[in-house]
């Protein structure tokens, strides 16, 4: 990665990309989507703002737009490449209060998303006109409060598991490999 | 207001991650400290409700994004040193499962967002709760949304001057000051209305529960 943004020269990088693809393996096409999606937006905002500076008269160069682009693009591929073959628990696991902090808030991560949109379904199937303005920010909020009541009612029910578990003891050490 | 992968150059950011090394160290000390039954579950709450913040996010000209993102709801819950930490996790899981922000961008982000947003609406709570309770949870969620985007726009609009070729070309991000703090900032302040109106929402209700 430091090499990515310690090199200028497009080809470079462009090779850099091909190595990035071989190594992704079978997944290049999946993840090369996937980082596509991720930077396209935004790197065509910034690379239109940057052209646009043609127009007042600024000096504009075609070089450092495939520079930003294919740079930019290299990195997001590579970071989606290494996450696909880091377990993240894992490599977090020389301290048990960050793994267990990051089991949890993944689990409400998925959490938040599954309720959300149920009740976004549930929304749908109950009503036979669009809803006005006052009831949508109604649900919204009947929602959000529900979210909060449902996420702190399994994280509490986790964190009850994990003390059961002697996670919780003050002799214990946040030092994963006394598991 | 990430700063996305490779708008930054190596004068930058590895400095930067010296810096937020040190912070991570005392912030993972700050957990061992007060981490208990309590502490966790809620933690993991807001830390997700945080990356679903963040996770809705539209860019800029200017070279960032704009989003929610509760720091200001953690900052005055957990204080300024937990809220780095979990900010930090939040941005690493974003750049590994979404490709929002980035790992070399990512102890810009986390010192801006995590350390600089807390650390304004801590100070901004602790002035005005005193004796404006709701006014103060305001104000701390409209500096956590000010603050850290006039950071990165700083850190973002001296890319040119710090990274550029002989002939002055840019390497990294195009775009000076002149362009970069009004672009982020007045969408921030903008932002930080409906931020702050979220935190005193927010922290209403966790202290009726």
């Amino acid at each position: 990665m430091i090499a990515a943004t310690a090199i200028h020269d497009p080809w470079w990088l462009a090779a850099g990309l091909l190595v990035v693809a071989v190594l992704a393996g079978r997944q290049a096409p999946t993840i090369g989507w996937r980082a596509l999606r991720a930077v396209l937006f935004f790197n065509l905002v910034i690379s239109v703002g940057y052209a646009a500076g043609a127009l007042f008269g600024q000096a504009v160069s075609l070089d450092y737009l495939i520079l930003i682009n294919i740079r930019v693009y290299l990195l997001t591929f590579l970071t989606f490449t290494l996450a696909s073959r880091i377990d993240i628990l894992r490599a977090l696991r020389f301290s048990r209060n960050l793994t267990y902090l990051v089991t949890l808030v993944l689990s409400q991560i998925i959490t938040f998303r599954r309720l959300f949109e149920d009740l976004r379904l549930a929304a749908e199937s109950r009503r036979l006109r669009r809803l006005r303005l006052r009831e949508r920010y109604l649900l919204s909020a009947a929602t959000a409060v529900h979210l909060f009541d449902r996420a702190e009612h399994d994280a509490r029910e986790i964190a009850l598991a994990m003390r059961s578990r002697g996670f919780f003891q003050p002799d214990a050490v946040d030092d994963a490999r006394g598991d | 207001m990430h700063i996305p992968d490779g708008f930054l150059s190596p004068q930058t950011y590895l400095p930067a991650y010296a810096l937020a090394a040190g912070g991570w160290a005392y912030a993972a000390r700050e957990l061992r400290r007060r981490v208990d039954e309590t502490l966790l579950p809620r933690l993991a709450v807001l830390t997700a409700l945080a990356f679903v913040l963040m996770a809705v996010m539209l860019p800029l000209p200017g070279g960032t994004s704009v989003h929610a993102s509760g720091i200001g709801i953690l900052a005055v819950v957990f204080g300024p040193w937990l809220t780095f930490a979990v900010v930090s996790l939040v941005l690493l899981l974003q750049a590994l499962l979404l490709g929002a922000g980035g790992v070399t961008v990512l102890p810009v982000n986390a010192l801006a967002m995590g350390l600089g947003g807390s650390v304004a609406a801590c100070l901004g709570y602790r002035l005005l709760a005193p004796r404006w309770e709701r006014a103060g949870l305001f104000a701390a969620g409209w500096l956590a949304a000010v603050v850290p985007a006039a950071l990165i726009a700083v850190v973002l609009g001296l890319q040119p001057a710090i990274a550029h070729t002989i002939d002055g070309q840019p390497l990294f991000f195009p775009f000076g000051l002149a362009v970069t703090l009004p672009a982020v900032l007045v969408p921030h302040v903008v932002l930080g209305l409906g931020e702050g109106l979220l935190t005193v929402l927010v922290v209403s209700f966790l202290r009726r529960r």
